[in-house]
């Protein structure tokens, strides 16, 4: 079966493999078709494999195995794994409420226009903080603005675990209108407590 | 312009193009930060120094 990382290796492959040619026979491009052969392989070629390659590297950013492999963020891994149902994100994770394989992204990224291009820049940035700056202690690490209730809505609302709940439907307006905060109302506050993962059962996961 | 002068730059874009491309793939077998960076710093500017190189002898030819 064709996948698209196959075609992307074999995008990549005839590039390469035409460049070389024209790199050890410069003189085919004094024919018409060697022209054109330039032209493909020198510019049209190369700009689509940039493309997709940078494509691709979007999409990777997005896996939770990429955002786990910095070092800093190595507890907050650690708390998808917590086996204590009061852990939100743990909650989350294990219960699939979220992809598994995107689920940094899932709860990270702004449900507006643009939101995920923020969420993206705001990965660069920390990608730079990683590798040329001072990256900070796992427990210090906050968010740039408080969490908006509109990201845990985007799913909840409207579903049946949200809407059965008396006091969701009590508090139905001033959650919506995040006026009152999922997470910092004393409701579903503890979300990764990286800083205090030194006491709690963690889940082995599925065999 | 003399032919070989045209066809050392064909020949220098083809190599920078080659270096960036291989640099690309490479980076692309892995999903951690430093291949996007490889990436993004490395491959692609010289896959566009690769095609500036490419364009500058087409433009500089005159017959």
């Amino acid at each position: 079966m064709i996948t698209p990382g196959t075609l992307t290796a074999l995008l990549f492959v005839v590039t390469l493999g035409m460049a070389v040619v024209l790199f050890a026979r410069p003189t085919l491009t004094d024919t018409r078709e060697g022209k054109v052969l330039a032209f493909a392989a020198l510019f049209l070629l190369p700009l689509l494999c940039s493309a997709v390659s940078f494509s691709a590297h979007v999409e990777k950013s997005k896996t939770t195995t990429f955002c786990l492999s910095c070092h800093t963020m190595e507890s907050y891994g650690r708390s998808l794994n917590v086996d204590d149902p009061r852990y939100l994100a743990a909650a989350h994770f294990q219960n699939h409420r979220v992809p598994e394989a995107q689920a940094c992204y899932t709860c990270h990224t702004d449900y507006v226009l643009y939101g995920g291009l923020r969420a993206k820049l705001r990965g660069l940035r920390h990608v730079y903080v990683q590798y040329f700056g001072q990256p900070p202690a796992p427990g210090a690490i906050r968010l740039y603005t408080a969490y908006n209730n509109r990201e845990c809505l985007y799913c909840h609302l409207g579903a049946r675990s949200f809407e059965d709940s008396p006091i969701h439907t009590a508090m139905r307006a001033e959650v919506i209108s995040n006026q009152v905060s999922c997470l910092s109302s004393g409701c579903h506050d503890t979300v990764h407590n990286a800083g205090g993962l030194g006491n709690v059962k963690f889940w082995k996961g599925t065999p | 312009m003399p032919r070989s002068v045209m066809q050392r730059r064909i020949r220098m874009a083809a190599g920078f193009l080659s270096a960036g491309l291989l640099v690309e793939l490479l980076a692309l077998l892995w999903s951690y930060p430093i291949a996007f960076l490889v990436s993004v710093l490395v491959g692609i500017p010289l896959v566009g120094l690769g095609i500036l190189i490419f364009l500058y002898s087409l433009v500089s030819v005159r017959e």
